[in-house]
């Protein structure tokens, strides 16, 4: 009597909406502004990354699934937010050539070798700068001026770049306005300028006032937990302070504040647990000032998440005790209570 | 009073509006019933009668001696047609006797008991007789939570209100047509146990319930002691676990069962059915229930006599669209059994029939794990299913069982909140399966 095609499948029978399509939807919407702004910042150049980026991402991992007979999964848009994280963390003068295979290394080398979705150690958008840092380090060190033509007469050292070679923090504050980017030489106009983002850098990673609004949209979606990022940027304002250095500009001045909100909350490639989180974000922000105090480089965010990735499976072992959990060395005696 | 609730849970679509304000309906003309013999969570029993008796609603029809063991009661009148295995709400074929109605209105109830001055012995023994099992799911027999051991003093009664999973609604109803009858049964339990405290833990999407209750309270001289707590509405709240943990704070051990944090919890209707089997003798034979689902046409509250086929109830009590239908349930849509056909009876336990429509019942494919660590925050177990699932995938069960898997109430909340939809509570199913498997081998092997 009754219809035989009734689904028999194991409860529950009823599931939520959500799905990875809609979170990854939601990454992107809260890379938007950043996104926006670098356009605004550095102009048509910037435009052609960003979109190279994006299309080379999704076009690699389309082929290499192709040719690996793996069904497509563009569907899901995590190819899309792969190359638009490489973008904007490229410098805006960036050749497409190189910006299209630092998506192709990301999406193939980091991602789709381990499995694709889902299985990649590394965050693949920072194994795809980083492979372009070794490849072309003048092309991804090379700076312009925002406001501008990216040509040779605008270029411009990064404000963490000028404190490397031996700058001080009033010097960043000084370039500022001979360029025209702050009012005013003293520390405050120089710190609003690194807050509102006007200054030159990677094409994403400026602005610090749009990522915190993308990290308000991802929180407010709860995409995203803010442990992680505020142990990375807590640890890097904690230890620039106590390394000697100003702390409030390290932590405005680089790529920080956007690899903390953007790279480190990575669902993949960080822990699974509160604890695992809370410590990747103190490592990633402690490996990130120790690189900027003592390494060879200006910045050090894509080798402090690169290096807490590796060892984010160990801080997966520290899991949240279960329910109930009754220590094993004294077995239920005091279940009573 | 605060509103009070546990950790983790999610809020799946609650869909009880179908069937919300809606009275039960009563339904006594039924031509056949199909009683399981084995209604409850324990040992077997076996039938008292054979094919040809006549019965009277009421009549004890089936028993086994055991502690972990409730009789069965014929729950119309009528004559034994047949004594064979049919299909069970838990998909598996079970013995079932199959009474034909004779249309008499005849009854053979216990006699009336005062729950109120009779002894714990009697009190525990006319529970066991009435055939009460807890009614919000398990089937587990009511009177053996009301028998712990010396060493487990009980200091809290819970009634179990939340009614957690979407769609139903019958518990609601229940509280508000016979909120009286609810305090009865609560103060029964308190006295057999020597408790002085109870607690009604009601979801705050029934919060209008709480001037009633309370008042009904108020009302009864045996009331005194009994408290009505509102909780927030969470899915999996209705989990004797969680419920206990929400109203008192205190977690039931690994392993162990709430009388080991010093509370007996029962779902309202369990305590319905108590207060019957002392006011009226009445045994455990009629069973309210919510039929709902976008692909029944008359969304109600019946009162049916247990055993009742859900398929004899169309059309006359309730039309289904067929063409519709994709899943039927029995329960809730969180944790309740899918059936293959909807010619299966109604049990002690059975809270809720539901028809899915196409759009309710969709599944989805499984895809791959993102880690985003939604289901770390809704398992109200804390057991890290991301994990879990990625240790029973490489089948290391140690890990596994570290990890908890034995501690998992398969709420299924893990699986509802998946972006991936990866069946990870079927997957930990099976995974107790595979660790009990384990575990009995060992033992043999270290027996020899």
């Amino acid at each position: 009597m009754p219809a035989n095609n009734l689904l028999l499948s194991s409860s529950p029978s009823s599931y939520t909406r959500g799905d990875v399509r809609k979170i990854m939807l939601a990454v992107i919407i809260a890379l938007m502004p950043s996104t926006v702004y670098g356009v605004v910042l550095f102009g048509v150049p910037a435009l052609g990354v960003i979109l190279v980026s994006v299309f080379s991402a999704v076009a690699a991992e389309a082929l290499f699934r192709l040719a690996t007979k793996q069904d497509p999964r563009i569907g899901d848009l995590s190819a899309v937010v792969t190359g638009l994280l490489v973008a904007l963390i490229s410098p805006p003068s960036l050749p497409l050539w190189m910006a299209a295979l630092g998506a192709v290394a990301a999406v193939i080398f980091a991602k789709e070798f381990f499995g694709g979705l889902g299985a990649n150690p590394f965050n693949p958008a920072l194994i795809g700068r980083a492979i372009l840092v070794m490849s072309f380090p003048a092309a991804m060190t090379t700076w312009h001026a925002p406001f501008g033509a990216l040509t040779d007469a605008t270029t411009m050292a990064t404000p963490l770049n000028v404190v490397k070679l031996g700058g001080s923090v009033a010097d960043v504050g000084a370039g500022f306005v001979e360029r025209g980017l702050a009012s005013a030489a003293d520390y405050n106009s120089m710190l609003w300028t690194l807050f509102v983002g006007n200054r030159a850098g990677c094409i994403g990673e400026s602005s610090i006032l749009l990522i915190l609004v993308g990290f308000a949209f991802l929180l407010a979606l709860r995409v995203v937990q803010i442990v992680t990022p505020l142990a990375m940027v807590g640890t890097t304002f904690l230890l620039s302070w106590l390394l000697g250095m100003d702390p409030v500009f390290g932590v405005l001045s680089g790529g920080v504040v956007f690899g903390a909100v953007f790279m480190a909350t990575d669902y993949v490639s960080t822990p699974v647990t509160p604890l695992g989180k809370l410590i990747f974000g103190v490592g990633a922000g402690a490996i990130t000032t120790i690189i900027r105090r003592f390494g060879g480089f200006p910045e050090g965010v894509t080798y402090g998440i690169l290096i807490m990735n590796a060892i984010a499976p160990f801080l997966d072992k520290l899991r949240v005790k279960k329910y109930g959990f009754v220590p094993p060395a004294k077995p239920a005696k005091e279940a009573g209570k | 009073m605060s509103i009070k609730t546990f950790k983790g849970g999610a809020h799946p679509p609650e869909r009880k509006h179908r069937t919300e304000g809606l009275p039960i309906e009563n339904v006594r003309t039924v031509k056949q019933v199909v009683i399981p013999v084995n209604q409850h969570f324990g040992a077997p029993i076996q039938p008292l009668v054979k094919v040809g008796d006549v019965v009277k609603r009421g009549q004890k029809i089936a028993d086994a001696d055991g502690r972990m063991t409730v009789p069965v009661h014929a729950s119309i009148s009528g004559t034994v047609k047949k004594i064979e295995p049919r299909l069970q709400p838990n998909n598996l074929d079970g013995m079932a006797i199959i009474i034909e109605s004779d249309g008499s209105s005849e009854t053979a109830f216990l006699p009336p008991l005062d729950g109120l001055s009779c002894t714990k012995d009697e009190a525990l023994a006319r529970i066991r007789e009435a055939g009460i099992v807890g009614m919000g799911g398990a089937g587990f027999p009511a009177h053996v939570k009301l028998a712990p051991p010396p060493n487990k003093p009980i200091d809290l009664v819970i009634a179990n209100a939340a009614e957690c999973e979407p769609y139903l609604t019958i518990d609601e109803r229940m509280m508000e047509e016979a909120p009286g009858d609810l305090v009865l049964g609560m103060a029964i339990v308190m006295r057999a146990l020597g408790v002085s405290k109870g607690v009604i833990g009601l979801e705050d999407n029934k919060s209008h319930l709480q001037g009633q209750l309370e008042s009904a309270i108020a009302s009864r001289h045996y009331g005194n002691g009994i408290t009505v707590q509102l909780l927030k509405t969470k899915y999996p709240q209705g989990g004797e676990k969680m419920l206990i943990t929400a109203i008192t704070g205190r977690e039931v051990p690994s392993g162990g069962l709430p009388m080991d944090v010093g509370c007996v919890v029962h779902n309202v209707g369990t305590f319905k059915a108590i207060a019957d089997a002392f006011q009226e003798g009445k045994p455990l034979i009629d069973r309210g229930l919510t039929v709902s689902g976008a692909a029944c046409k008359t969304p109600k509250n019946l009162m049916v006599p247990v055993g009742t086929l859900v398929s004899d109830l169309v059309p006359d009590v309730i039309q289904i669209d067929e063409e519709a239908v994709r899943r039927v349930i029995f329960g809730g849509p969180m944790m309740g059994p899918s059936l293959p056909n909807w010619t299966v009876p109604v049990q002690k336990n059975t809270s809720g029939v539901l028809f899915m429509d196409e759009r309710e019942a969709k599944v989805y494919e499984e895809g791959p794990c993102i880690r985003c660590g939604r289901c770390m925050r809704a398992c109200s177990c804390r057991l890290s299913p991301a994990l879990l699932n990625n240790a029973l995938k490489a089948n290391d069960l140690d890990l596994a069982e570290q990890i908890g898997v034995m501690d998992c109430i398969e709420c299924g909340t893990c699986s509802y909140v998946c972006p991936s939809h990866i069946q990870l509570v079927q997957r930990f199913r099976v995974g107790k399966q595979l660790v009990r498997a384990k575990k009995q081998k060992e033992a043999q092997r270290a027996g020899k």
